[in-house]
């Protein structure tokens, strides 16, 4: 599809388990850095897991945990956008624009009544930007955080939103969210080796490692970015959707849903399929979702699916849930402008079915990016993929009058 | 910015609507099974998901597209609102958590209490399972919205229905409302008229006149915005325009000023039947 509008991200903002910025996020995740520990948050007793990737988070709480990592995200990342130029409550240094955020659950007092619903977070960081369009808030479960950075794309790339505050938040880290996931057999049980529990797509894994946290990116019109001589650090290219149709918890046996919704990304960024350099994989380290997810990358990248790193950010920080999707982004867009693809750590004994590239090791590896697929798929067969590109060397198809090397590149 | 009408509606057509509201009485049952195409996942099917599979079927049997696959160019467009937890699931849960002096405890929680849950109450409390129950009995396999949690949202859900319509990217929308708390669901399918011709559709029930949404933004805990939600929140819409048709009327105008801030209206012009 060409969208009239090319869509900039010039603000980053996360708080995850391995650093609660950008920067410190990024420099362990290169690292191989896991966020996993025993749980803190409340007393697991004997529940059947008792780990998760926790935020090491100290300052005040605003009404429930994924609110607040909502609103540091976004701080963040519109500070980055905007050069700290951000003027106060209310004020519009990007003019008009909007929110899409995909969060989690919203919070329940133990007789079940709401004590905070999750769209709290949305109206508050709409209003707190001066943002006026109606505000988005995106429950896709696992892949709520991507569908949100999709929404937006398309909405800016439009032209009906100028800009977009938008990614994912989550904090399913309770009595109730732990309970509930090991409930259904979802959740790693390795708990006297909590680093070593989430390892997609080795032979030995067990289940997901719930995490929690946040990330927001500031999307904007390529033309504004440049006009008000923005840093552009990446473009958001296209997003694709599908339903799997097939099975409340497990994927579709050939992965059509996962295949299509990367196919669905890949042509509205009006790109091909040798065109994608590397693939941030939803790489839960379950056992279904693993070889599925390679089988439907094998599928879309044909002979060269092994010639392309597909990596699994989950293996370090957990399953951030309805913010998993945003925070990968940001994994890959540092990824993309580092010029390095971040390890899968735990993976020492690949699953013979999840005959891949990816990328074991424990350490970064030096790969050059233009195109970058992430990918989330949710329970229930809902999946969703965005393309990320490089701005400054792009080989996608490009509007009339936009040529490759054009405005600011802020690549490090 | 988006209190203007979108012109973009107007090649579109209100293939089928349908709803269902439980209120207790006789005359109001919502058993999902005539709309079972995959029986086995009946047990995770908690009150939303029976909601949101009945209005859905109810809409896409009067579009005359009951029977078929729905398949990859069929989308959803969907606002649930806040999860209908049971009385007697968290009871259940709770009754096994309480120590002797009646306070609660997490030893007991974790080992009484979780023993006691059925499984199936995590899906049934996900918001997404509605979705994940619409597709799996059409076989819809496009792209989707799953917003939350009000009135507002679905008229957001509505826009980007209409858009991806407009755009190409589906020739069938299914927007739908489910409200499990107080018990209703709603569902317009939406077609472009080439679809419709195309499959030789039966006579359109309506078209969408005119739609604007627009957003006050305030601060939820400081300074809530003014506004209320209509009964049955974000299957309002869906359920009142149904009502509309069967009732007969010719033109059927839905406004909103929800407690979110979001300010929508819309216009559709009914066939008679």
């Amino acid at each position: 599809m060409r969208h009239p509008h090319r869509v900039a991200v010039t603000g980053l903002g996360a708080v995850t388990p391995i650093g609660n910025d950008v920067e410190t996020f990024r420099r362990n995740l290169l690292a191989g850095v896991s966020g996993a520990g025993p749980i803190t948050l409340f007393d697991p007793a004997s529940l059947p897991t008792r780990f998760a990737c926790e935020v090491k988070w100290t300052g005040p709480v605003l009404r429930d945990r994924k609110v607040t990592f909502a609103l540091e995200a976004a701080r963040q990342a519109f500070e980055q956008a905007t050069d700290g130029s951000d003027a106060g409550p209310g004020s519009r240094p990007l003019g008009p624009g909007g929110v899409s955020l995909g969060i989690g659950l919203e919070l329940f007092s133990i007789d079940g009544g709401i004590l905070t619903p999750s769209d709290l977070a949305v109206h508050l960081m709409a209003r707190r930007y001066g943002l006026e369009a109606p505000p988005l808030t995106h429950v896709s479960a696992c892949a709520a955080g991507t569908d949100a950075i999709g929404h937006a794309f398309r909405l800016v790339a439009s032209g009906r939103w100028r800009h977009a505050l938008a990614g994912g938040a989550d904090s399913m880290i309770n009595p109730l969210g732990v309970g509930g996931f090991c409930k259904i057999g979802a959740t790693s049980t390795r708990n006297a080796d909590p680093t070593r529990a989430s390892r997609p797509f080795d032979r030995a894994r067990d289940g997901f490692v719930l995490g929690e946290g946040a990330a927001v990116l500031v999307l904007e019109r390529l033309e504004d970015a440049r006009a008000r001589g923005a840093p552009v650090l990446a473009e958001i290219a296209g997003y694709g959707a599908s339903f799997d149709a097939h099975g409340i918890s497990e994927p579709h046996p050939e992965g059509r849903g996962a295949f299509q919704a990367m196919a669905r990304a890949l042509a509205d960024a009006e790109a091909r399929p040798e065109d994608v350099d590397c693939v941030n994989a939803h790489g839960t380290s379950t056992p279904k979702n693993d070889p599925i997810e390679t089988l439907a990358i094998k599928r879309l990248l044909g002979e060269r699916a092994r010639a392309v790193p597909v990596c699994a950010t989950k293996s370090m920080i957990g399953h951030l849930i309805s913010a998993a999707g945003a925070v990968e982004a940001v994994a890959a867009i540092e990824g993309l402008r580092a010029g390095l693809v971040h390890p899968t750590i735990n993976l020492e004994a690949p699953d013979p079915l999840c005959d891949l590239d990816h990328v074991a090791g424990g350490a970064a590896r030096p790969h050059e990016q233009r195109c970058v697929l992430s990918n989330s798929f949710a329970f229930g067969g809902q999946n969703a993929a965005i393309v990320i590109v490089r701005p400054d060397d792009r080989r996608l198809p490009l509007p009339p009058g936009e040529g490759p090397g054009e405005g600011r590149d802020a690549r490090r | 910015m988006d209190a203007r009408p979108d012109a973009a509606h107007r090649d579109l057509l209100i293939a089928g609507l349908g709803h269902v509201v439980v209120d207790g009485s006789p005359g109001s049952p919502c058993d999902p099974t005539p709309f079972l195409r995959v029986r086995k996942n009946r047990k995770f099917m908690g009150v939303q998901d029976d909601l949101a599979v009945v209005a859905a079927g109810r809409a896409l049997a009067a579009a005359g597209l009951g029977s078929g696959s729905l398949g990859e160019r069929a989308g959803l467009y969907l606002a649930v609102g806040y999860i209908p937890f049971e009385k007697a699931d968290i009871d259940r849960l709770l009754e096994g958590s309480f120590d002797e002096r009646g306070a609660f405890s997490m030893a007991l929680f974790t080992t009484r209490g979780y023993g006691a849950v059925n499984p199936l109450l995590t899906f049934r409390c996900l918001s997404n399972m509605p979705a994940f129950h619409i597709s799996v009995n059409t076989d819809l396999q496009g792209p989707y919205i799953v917003t939350y949690p009000g009135p507002g949202q679905l008229y957001l859900a509505l826009e980007a229905a209409v858009r991806a319509l407009a755009g190409g990217e589906v020739d069938v929308a299914l927007v739908a409302g489910v409200n499990g708390l107080e018990r209703a669901a709603g569902c317009v399918v939406i077609e472009t008229e080439a679809h419709a011709r195309a499959r030789t559709a039966p006579a359109a029930r309506a078209r969408l006149a005119d739609l604007a949404v627009s957003y006050r933004a305030h601060d939820p805990i400081e300074e809530p915005a003014t506004g209320s939600d209509p009964p049955l929140g974000p299957a309002a819409l869906p359920v009142a325009l149904s009502l509309a048709a069967e009732a007969g009327e010719t033109t059927f105008r839905h406004e909103v000023h929800a407690r979110d801030g979001i300010d929508a209206t819309s216009t559709w012009e009914i066939a008679r039947a």
